[in-house]
C-alpha cells in the first residue's frame, strides 16, 4: 500500500474503524443486562439475555414472520415488478420512459413516512377502501394492523429500487438478440422465455436479493401499518426499548438479527456468484 | 423483418399497473392536506389550508423539521468530502485489502436500520454520550457514505486519467491537477450522490428512532408520533411539501443531469 492511498483511505478507515468498535461493544453489551431503575448495564457478561431469547416462542415467531414476509415481498417484487423495468429498458417511446422514470424518482424522494401515512389513510378502518365500500351498501374490511397492510406497504416502498435497479440491468442486453429470434421465427413468448429472460439472470439476481435484503430490515413500515399485531424481528427489537428500555436484551436479539442477516448475505450472495457463471458468465 | 421493438403488450399492462401501485398514495395524501375533515380524504366541505397553517405552528415540528435540515445538510457535505477521497482510493490504487475495505465501508448499507440503531443506542449509553443531533449525525454519515460512493467511483472510472496526468506534466501540483481537471468532470456523481445522501439522512427512520429522545426528534420520528398519538391531517400536509419538494428535485436532476444518468450512476 503506498503512502497517497492509504493518506486516501484513512478518513473511510477511521469511519469504518468506528463502526467496528460501536458493533463490537453492541455485541458487548448483549451479555450485560439491566440495573434496576437506571439506564446503566451491569455485568457479569452472561448469556443470559440469549438463553432467555431463544426459548422464548416470540423470537422464533418473529424470526419466522420476517422471513416468510420478505419471502412474499420479494416473489411479488419479481411479478410486478420486472414487467415495469422491461417496459423501461425496451418502450420505443422516449416520453413514457421518461414519464415512468419521473414517477419512480419523485416516489422514491419523497419517502418512507409520506407513503406509511398515505397507506394508513387508504387502508383504515375509515380509510379510502372502506369508504368505498360503505357507499355502495357493502361490509368494510379490515385492511389495517395485519401482514396485508405490511406487505402491501412494504412492496409499495421496494418496488422503485427493484426496478430502477433491474432497469440498469436489462437495458444493456441487446435487442438485437430478441429481433434474431423473431426473425428465425420464434413467437414472442417462446423469444421471452429462451432468450431475454435467461439473458436477464444476473440482472435480477441481484435486484432479488436487494429486494429480500430491504424486506428483511424493514421497519417503520410493520411498525406503523402492522399495528403491533404483525411482530417482525425489527419491530421486536424496538418493543424491548420502548416498552422496557431493556438495552441488553434488545442489543441481543438484535445480534440475532444481524447473523442471520449474515447468514443470508453469505448464501444470497454464493447463489449469486453460481447464477452468474451459468448465465451470460458475469459474476455480478 | 419482423421486429421485437417494444415490451411487448403483456409486458406494458403489468408493468403501467404496478407503476400505478407505486405512486398511488401520492394523490391520496395530497387530497387529504386539503381537506378539511380529519375523517374523510375526500370532502364535500370544499379544501382548507388549516393542516399546512398547523404544520408550521406547531413548534415540536418545526424543531424536528429543523434538526432533520441539519442533519441532512451536514450528513451530504460530509459524506461528500469523505467520498472524493475513497473513490480515487478505490479507482485509482490497488493494495492488499482495498475490496475487503470497500465491502466494510458498504456494511451500514446492508445491515438493517434497527440493528445499527440498536448498537449505536448501545454505544452511546454505554460511554454516557447518551442520544441526540451529533451521535445521528455521525451515524447518518456512516450510512450515506456508500451512497455517495458509488456514483463517484462509476464516474471516476469514466474519465480519462490522462487529462490529469497532462496538467502535472505541464507543471501542476497532484492536489491542483485534481481540483482543476478532475474535479469539475465529478459534478454528476457529485450531483447524484449528494441526493442520496440528502435523501436518506432526511427520510431515516430506524436509525433515527433509537437516538431521539424527549428533547430531540427528527422530522420523521416526530411525524410517526404525531400519528400516534393525535393523527390529524398536519403529516398529510407535511408530506404534500415533501412531495412538492421530490418533484422540484426530480426537475432539477432531470435538467442537470438527466434522470437517466442519475440512475445510471446510482
Amino acid at each position: 500500500m503506498t503512502r497517497q492511498a492509504f493518506l486516501l483511505s484513512l478518513p473511510a478507515l477511521l469511519l469504518v474503524c468506528l463502526f467496528g468498535v460501536v458493533m463490537f461493544s453492541f455485541a458487548e453489551i448483549s451479555l450485560l443486562s439491566m440495573k434496576p431503575g437506571a439506564a446503566v448495564f451491569s455485568g457479569p457478561p452472561s448469556l443470559a439475555n440469549y438463553e432467555r431469547l431463544l426459548a422464548s416462542s416470540g423470537a422464533w415467531r418473529a424470526v419466522a414472520t420476517t422471513m416468510r414476509l420478505s419471502f412474499i415481498i420479494t416473489v411479488l417484487c419479481i411479478v410486478a415488478g420486472y414487467p415495469l423495468a422491461r417496459v423501461l429498458a425496451r418502450s420505443p417511446s422516449a416520453s413514457l420512459r421518461r414519464f415512468v422514470l419521473f414517477c419512480l424518482v419523485g416516489t422514491f424522494l419523497s419517502g418512507g413516512v409520506t407513503r406509511a401515512y398515505a397507506w394508513l389513510i387508504i387502508l383504515g378502518n375509515r380509510g379510502i377502501i372502506n369508504r368505498g365500500l360503505e357507499a355502495f351498501g357493502l361490509p368494510t374490511l379490515k385492511l389495517l394492523n395485519n401482514e396485508f397492510a405490511v406487505v402491501v406497504s412494504v412492496l409499495n416502498f421496494v418496488l422503485p429500487f427493484f426496478v430502477m435497479t433491474l432497469f440498469g440491468a436489462l437495458k444493456t442486453i441487446p435487442a438485437t438478440l430478441e429481433d434474431a429470434s423473431r426473425n428465425l421465427g420464434a413467437s414472442p413468448m417462446r423469444t421471452f422465455l429462451h432468450v431475454t429472460l435467461p439473458l436477464s439472470i444476473p440482472g435480477l439476481a441481484v435486484s432479488t436479493s436487494l429486494c429480500f435484503a430491504m424486506s428483511l430490515g424493514a421497519f417503520l413500515f410493520p411498525q406503523m401499518l402492522g399495528g403491533g399485531r404483525v411482530q417482525v424481528l425489527a419491530t421486536a427489537i424496538y418493543e424491548r426499548i420502548q416498552a422496557s428500555y431493556n438495552i441488553p436484551e434488545a442489543a441481543a436479539l438484535a445480534f440475532l438479527f444481524f447473523i442471520l442477516v449474515i447468514v443470508i448475505l453469505v448464501v444470497t450472495g454464493l447463489l449469486r456468484r453460481l447464477v452468474g457463471r451459468r448465465f451470460a458468465g458475469d459474476p455480478a | 423483418m419482423t421486429s421485437s421493438r417494444g415490451a411487448g403488450p403483456i409486458f406494458m399492462c403489468v408493468g403501467m399497473a404496478t407503476l400505478a401501485f407505486i405512486v398511488l398514495p401520492l394523490p391520496f395524501i395530497i387530497l387529504y392536506s386539503f381537506s378539511p375533515n380529519a375523517y374523510a380524504v375526500i370532502s364535500s366541505q370544499g379544501f382548507t389550508l388549516k393542516w399546512f397553517v398547523s404544520f408550521f405552528e406547531n413548534d415540536r415540528f418545526m424543531a424536528a423539521t429543523a434538526a432533520s435540515l441539519q442533519i441532512a445538510a451536514i450528513t451530504t457535505v460530509a459524506s461528500l468530502l469523505l467520498a472524493i477521497p475513497t473513490a480515487v482510493m478505490a479507482v485509482r490504487h490497488r493494495f492488499v485489502g482495498r475490496e475487503l475495505l470497500l465491502t466494510l465501508i458498504s456494511a451500514p448499507l446492508v445491515v438493517p436500520g434497527v440493528i445499527v440503531g440498536t448498537a449505536a443506542l448501545g454505544f452511546v449509553s454505554q460511554t454516557g454520550i447518551g442520544p441526540g443531533f451529533w451521535p445521528l449525525t455521525v451515524a447518518m454519515i456512516a450510512l450515506a457514505l456508500p451512497l455517495t460512493m458509488r456514483p463517484l467511483i462509476a464516474n471516476l472510472s469514466g474519465l480519462d486519467p490522462d487529462l490529469e496526468n497532462a496538467a502535472r506534466n505541464l507543471g501542476a501540483s497532484p492536489f491542483s491537477a485534481f481540483m482543476r481537471i478532475t474535479l469539475p468532470q465529478l459534478a454528476p456523481g457529485l450531483v447524484a450522490g449528494g441526493t442520496f445522501a440528502f435523501v436518506e439522512a432526511m427520510d431515516n427512520f430506524a436509525i433515527a428512532a433509537f437516538l431521539s429522545n424527549i428533547t430531540f426528534t427528527t422530522l420523521p420520528v416526530e411525524s410517526y408520533s404525531y400519528i400516534r398519538d393525535i393523527d390529524d391531517p398536519t403529516v398529510a400536509a407535511m408530506a404534500t411539501l415533501l412531495i412538492l419538494f421530490s418533484v422540484f428535485v426530480v426537475f432539477l436532476i432531470e435538467r442537470l443531469l438527466g434522470l437517466d444518468k442519475f440512475l445510471d450512476l446510482g
